[in-house]
């Protein structure tokens, strides 16, 4: 046996290796692990049946995306693990950390970072391998906002507001990462780093005049945005075509109207897998990873389409349950996350049945792309992590 | 603990979350159902059908032949070697291997070779593909026949690789005619909005004929049209819709191909030998035309290039190379569009008017001395050389003295500032003469408008506009001086002259006039001006709007257009006084025409006049001039005719006598048959059309004729573009 076992407290405090499973077990949420895990197996089916025809076509293998996906799974499963381990107080010390790290990621990206869709968002690793900072940023964003309130809150009453200074703090560490990601520009991933720390402000309870302020101020900075020119040609397209969407059959309309067609025709059961039409002649750009869903809405229709919706749904609803019974610091956390993944779930479904604009997201667990599968696979363990905690 | 946390004032917060969670995932859920089962108006289902793709057959372009018939321009059909990038992405090693050992046959490598084949696209940057994926990509225009049998013999090791045959315009005799007949290049979207029946694939011509005759040579271009599978791949040729592409007319023009190898070869053979001689000899030009038709039979400039370059998109080295500042302007036709200091051979244009409006008389004489003093300025002969005595206008006119042309000019001056003071206006007399002659209005030969200079002279209302436009500029270099400057006495010069034209550029002065009088000061001229001139003093003072073009001839051999040059304007001068100074300037008079040097003893040296100039132009060396004309010959009322007016320059060559002289000496022997037969027959221009076969048709061939984009394609005109357009849907 070693030190580190005896002492759960310690730093790094990871639980023996020879300890009885049904004891190691305990503490995780298996609905919510179960839940990620099918929407990431879905997610695997549906950039197969996105990617085979069009791999076939160009000579390569049909099953070469699948793959990919699967190992990029069973990396982010890894790190579920690993931070699932992780003792939740010890936030405190690795919060910060894990915000200024996602930070530099982000400062590193502008620097030797390259284009990808009009977005300066990416790092390349070599050998094909891309990080995309802002994804973990996301993560990193929630951990700090929650550490700084429950430092600050300390040994304050749970019903008192945070101060004004707590939140000026708050928008000080919200202001910088979206400041960056809007100069990729990269207005989706803004947009959902924005909707999780707004998440995080009401779990934290800071007054309504805050929130209703900040409110205004993001319509007010939107509408300035559009009319002042802040927004990059592209992301105004896109706009314009989603609210006049027969203007521009063929540029940026395309996508919207090639992924309304697929789901249209999906019907009640869809026309199985495999068998989409507008799939498999490669007709959505992007398919594989922005317009997913149009996958599910063809091959298995409104059935399919109703599934993911209701995994999201009870994914969620397991998140908000271990937000309620964790600790300050973890019950930010927990709705951080939920926040994040709900919103950018509600963004990507909604721009596929244009509901909401185009912006460059993937859909969560399922699209193909390997930094926002690491970065769901981190936060899923985060709150497992959290969970474990509020359980012993 | 579990459950105080639940129900503590945390846990009331997150009903907020649980409800925003909650209306966002129903949001969906219902729009799902709505998009799904409830709307009304589906989107049709596209997939899987097939949609028409055409292919545009650009049509040949017309050919361009000489006076004789003789092809200027042609096409010819070129090997263009093409990739099929889904044959080779079916490889098992998806190509890698074929496009290595094509890259090592074209000399290129494997990676750029490539970028080229891959379609362009938001992630592919340049060099890429720019036309559909679906079309086989060119990557190598004019193969040679080494390339093409390697790629033939050996299609085992090439699968996907295959040649097809295009047409392209020619010049099959390199230079020859360059700035006259000018080059193509590739159709630009700004030339697509201006002619809508332009598409990618179309050639079109730049500059020269090419340009001026772009319509009547273009043709008109076929179609062929497919049909395309949703992926973009070719499902079937439809024969159905197909259209096949018309050649262009044939342009028939005045250049004699003879006559104009034999100009530029004595152009290239002056400018050597001047060089020879310790000149500069940058540059020079020849005009050879018929003073009667007004039709243009030669026009060569120095230095000159090749259009071939032009074919299939011009490369970045060899467009630099052409537009270098060492490279002396290759692309300017210096005969046409270039002007210059005429010098002496501008005295036709002053003696003229100085008769005609009785400032000097026929039958007088007077002085040349070696130096006159005009406003208080010193202006002297050439080489300060002086007659004792008094000299007729013939004797001015063939020993070229300026000092002869001085006084009158200068006269003419002071009575115009006379008038002036009296609320007249000026009558400006020899600036009226010049402009009747030509001189400050584009020549309106069948060319580009910004390919035809239009000259200049001084007068007093452009003075004053243009100081006034330029004053604030002139004052403060003035003041600044010019620091850049390197050499002192040019920058001592330039103060001064800015200085000048401060205070004073406003005025027009006698010695300005006394400097148009001799060709010199703000008097420039192209030596096609020069040959309208001349050619005016020998037709009875008619200037044309000259012609190269001669008649358009459609594809069944039919004439559909004459082209004939129009006269704008007949000189205010009479006959008898142009004939006086024709006939003063004949090589018969010898030694007393300075133009008849080179000529003397040869034996057609009574066929030909001329007038030499010798034009100074500051920090450079003289340029050196000869207009001429011959063979002379009289009709029955004993007025001068001549077949041709040849007029020559060379810049910064010496006196007209030393370089010019000589050179249209060459030209001559030629046209008259000295030495060896007549490079023309009957040493006349030609003056039937010659007969055109009807074109062979050209079968239709549906393929890109263009390279692909490479990445260092500089000129918008020679960028390389798709030349297939997809239809209906992606």
């Amino acid at each position: 046996m070693t030190l580190l076992a005896r002492d759960p407290r310690a730093p790094f405090a990871l639980t023996s290796p020879v300890m009885p499973l049904e004891r190691r077990a305990r503490g995780y949420d298996w609905l919510l692990i179960g839940t990620a895990l099918v929407l990431s197996l879905i997610g695997a089916v549906l950039v197969w049946a996105a990617t085979r025809d069009l791999l076939r076509a160009q000579g390569g293998n049909p099953e070469g995306f699948l793959y990919r996906h699967l190992f990029n799974l069973a990396i982010a499963a890894v790190l579920m693990v690993v931070v699932s381990r992780f003792d939740a107080r010890l936030l405190r010390l690795f919060g910060p950390i894990v915000y200024i790290v996602s930070l530099l990621g982000l400062v590193a990206v502008s620097v030797v970072g390259s284009t990808v869709n009009g977005a300066h968002a990416w790092i390349r690793l070599g050998g094909g391998f891309q990080l995309q900072p802002s994804e973990f940023m996301k993560l990193g964003l929630i951990v700090g906002m929650a550490v700084l309130f429950a430092q600050r809150s300390a040994g304050r009453d749970d019903d008192e507001p945070p101060s004004t200074l707590d939140v000026l703090m708050a928008m000080a560490l919200i202001a910088v990462p979206l400041a960056l990601i809007m100069l990729q520009p990269d207005l989706g991933s803004a947009m959902v780093l924005a909707a999780a720390a707004f998440g995080v402000l009401i779990a934290a309870g800071v007054r309504a005049r805050w929130t209703i302020g900040l409110l205004i101020l993001t319509v007010v900075v939107a509408v300035l945005a559009v009319k002042g020119g802040l927004l990059a040609d592209y992301q105004l397209e896109r706009f314009s075509s989603f609210t006049h969407p027969g203007q521009d059959t063929q540029g940026a309309a395309y996508n919207v109207t090639q992924a309304h067609i697929a789901i249209a025709n999906g019907g009640l059961f869809g026309t199985g897998l495999f068998d989409g039409p507008q799939t498999n002649g490669g007709f959505v750009p992007e398919q594989r990873t922005d317009f997913v869903f149009s996958v599910a809405g063809e091959e298995f229709g409104l059935v399919g389409g109703a599934v993911l919706i209701g995994l999201y749904a009870v994914l969620c609803w397991r998140s908000l349950r271990i937000a309620a019974d964790a600790d300050r610091a973890g019950r930010l956390v927990a709705v951080g996350i939920v926040c994040w993944i709900a919103f950018q779930a509600f963004q990507n479904i909604g721009m596929n049945l244009g509901l909401t604009p185009i912006t460059g997201l993937p859909l969560p667990f399922v699209s193909y792309g390997g930094s926002s599968m690491f970065a769901q696979g981190l936060a899923i363990g985060l709150l497992q992590a959290v969970r474990r905690r509020a359980s012993r | 603990v579990a459950n105080g946390r639940r129900n503590g004032p945390g846990a009331r917060r997150l009903t907020i979350v649980v409800v925003l969670v909650a209306s966002m995932m129903l949001t969906l859920a219902g729009r799902l159902y709505y998009v799904q089962l409830l709307d009304p108006n589906k989107p049709v289902q596209t997939a899987g059908r097939l949609h028409d793709g055409t292919i545009v057959v650009p049509a040949p372009r017309g050919q361009i032949v000489d006076a004789r018939g003789r092809v200027l321009v042609a096409n010819t059909s070129m090997q263009v070697l093409t990739v099929n990038r889904e044959t080779l992405q079916a490889l098992p090693d998806q190509g890698t291997a074929v496009i290595g050992r094509l890259a090592t046959l074209l000399r290129t490598t494997p990676a750029l070779l490539a970028k080229e084949i891959t379609p362009c696209s938001p992630r592919v940057p340049a060099p890429c593909w720019t036309g559909q994926p679906y079309q086989p990509v060119p990557v190598a225009t004019n193969t040679s026949t080494a390339v093409a049998l390697a790629v033939s013999e050996h299609r085992e090791h090439f699968p996907g690789v295959a040649l097809q045959t295009v047409t392209q315009p020619s010049y099959p005799n390199g230079t020859l005619a360059a700035h006259l007949l000018g080059y193509t290049g590739e159709v630009t979207a700004a030339d697509k909005k201006a002619t809508p029946v332009l598409t990618d694939a179309d050639t079109i011509g730049r500059s020269g004929l090419q340009a001026q005759y772009d319509t009547v040579l273009r043709g008109t271009d076929g179609k062929q049209v497919v049909q395309l599978t949703p992926q973009g791949t070719v499902a079937a040729d439809t024969a159905g819709g197909n259209v096949p592409a018309v050649q262009g007319d044939t342009l028939v023009t005045s250049i004699d191909a003879d006559v104009q190898k034999l100009a530029e070869m004595s152009l290239a053979r002056q400018i050597a030998d001047s060089r020879a001689k310790g000149k500069l000899a940058t540059s020079g030009a020849v005009v050879v035309m018929d003073p009667n038709t007004g039709r243009v039979i030669a026009s060569a400039s120095y230095p000159t290039y090749n259009p071939q370059e032009f074919i299939g998109g011009i490369s970045k080295a060899d467009y630099g190379a052409l537009t270098a500042p060492g490279a002396g302007d290759p692309l300017l036709s210096r005969a046409i569009a270039g002007q210059y200091a005429p010098g002496s051979t501008f005295k036709l244009i002053t003696a003229s008017s100085l008769v005609a409006h009785n400032e000097i008389s026929l039958g007088s004489s007077y002085a040349c001395p070696g130096s006159l003093a005009i406003d208080g300025r010193v202006k002297t002969n050439y080489d300060s050389e002086s007659f004792g005595r008094p000299l007729s206008l013939q004797d001015a006119l063939g020993y070229s003295c300026d000092t002869f042309f001085y006084a009158p000019t200068a006269a003419e001056y002071y009575a115009d500032q006379a008038r002036i003071a009296a609320g007249q206006k000026p009558t400006e007399y020899l600036q009226k003469t010049a402009a009747s002659f030509g001189v400050g209005r584009a020549p309106n030969i069948d060319l580009p408008a910004d390919e035809q200079a239009a000259g200049s002279y001084a007068d007093r209302e452009t003075r004053r506009a243009r100081w006034l436009a330029n004053k604030a500029q002139y004052c403060a270099a003035a003041k600044r001086g010019f620091p850049d400057e390197p050499n002192p006495a040019q920058r001592a010069y330039r103060t001064a002259l800015a200085a000048e034209n401060c205070t004073d550029g406003w005025r027009y002065r006698a010695g300005d006039n006394a400097d148009m009088a001799i060709g010199q000061g703000e008097t420039t001229m192209s030596p096609l001006q020069l040959a309208l001139a001349y050619s005016a003093m020998l037709n009875g003072g008619r200037i044309f709007a000259p012609t190269l073009g001669w008649a358009v001839v459609d594809g069944a051999g039919k004439v559909v257009r004459t082209i004939k040059p129009t006269v704008r304007n007949t000189v205010p001068v009479q006959r008898s006084v142009l004939n006086y100074i024709a006939d003063s300037l004949q090589f018969s008079r010898g030694w007393a025409v300075s133009g008849a040097f080179a000529y003397i003893g040869s034996p057609v040296q009574s066929l030909i006049g001329g007038k030499t100039g010798t034009a100074e132009v500051f920090g450079r060396q003289d340029t050196s001039w000869l207009a001429s004309w011959g063979p002379l010959s009289r009709d029955a009322k004993g007025d001068p005719h001549a077949k041709f007016v040849v007029v020559g320059m060379v810049e910064q060559a010496g006196t007209g006598a030393t370089a010019a002289g000589p050179m249209l000496k060459r030209i001559y022997d030629g046209l008259l048959g000295v030495g060896g037969p007549a490079v023309i027959p009957g040493s006349r221009p030609e003056t039937s059309l010659p007969k055109i076969a009807p074109q062979v048709r050209v079968m239709s061939r549906p393929a890109a004729p263009r390279p692909a984009a490479r990445g260092d394609a500089p000129h918008p005109d020679a960028m390389p573009t798709r030349a297939v357009r997809a239809g209906a849907s992606r």
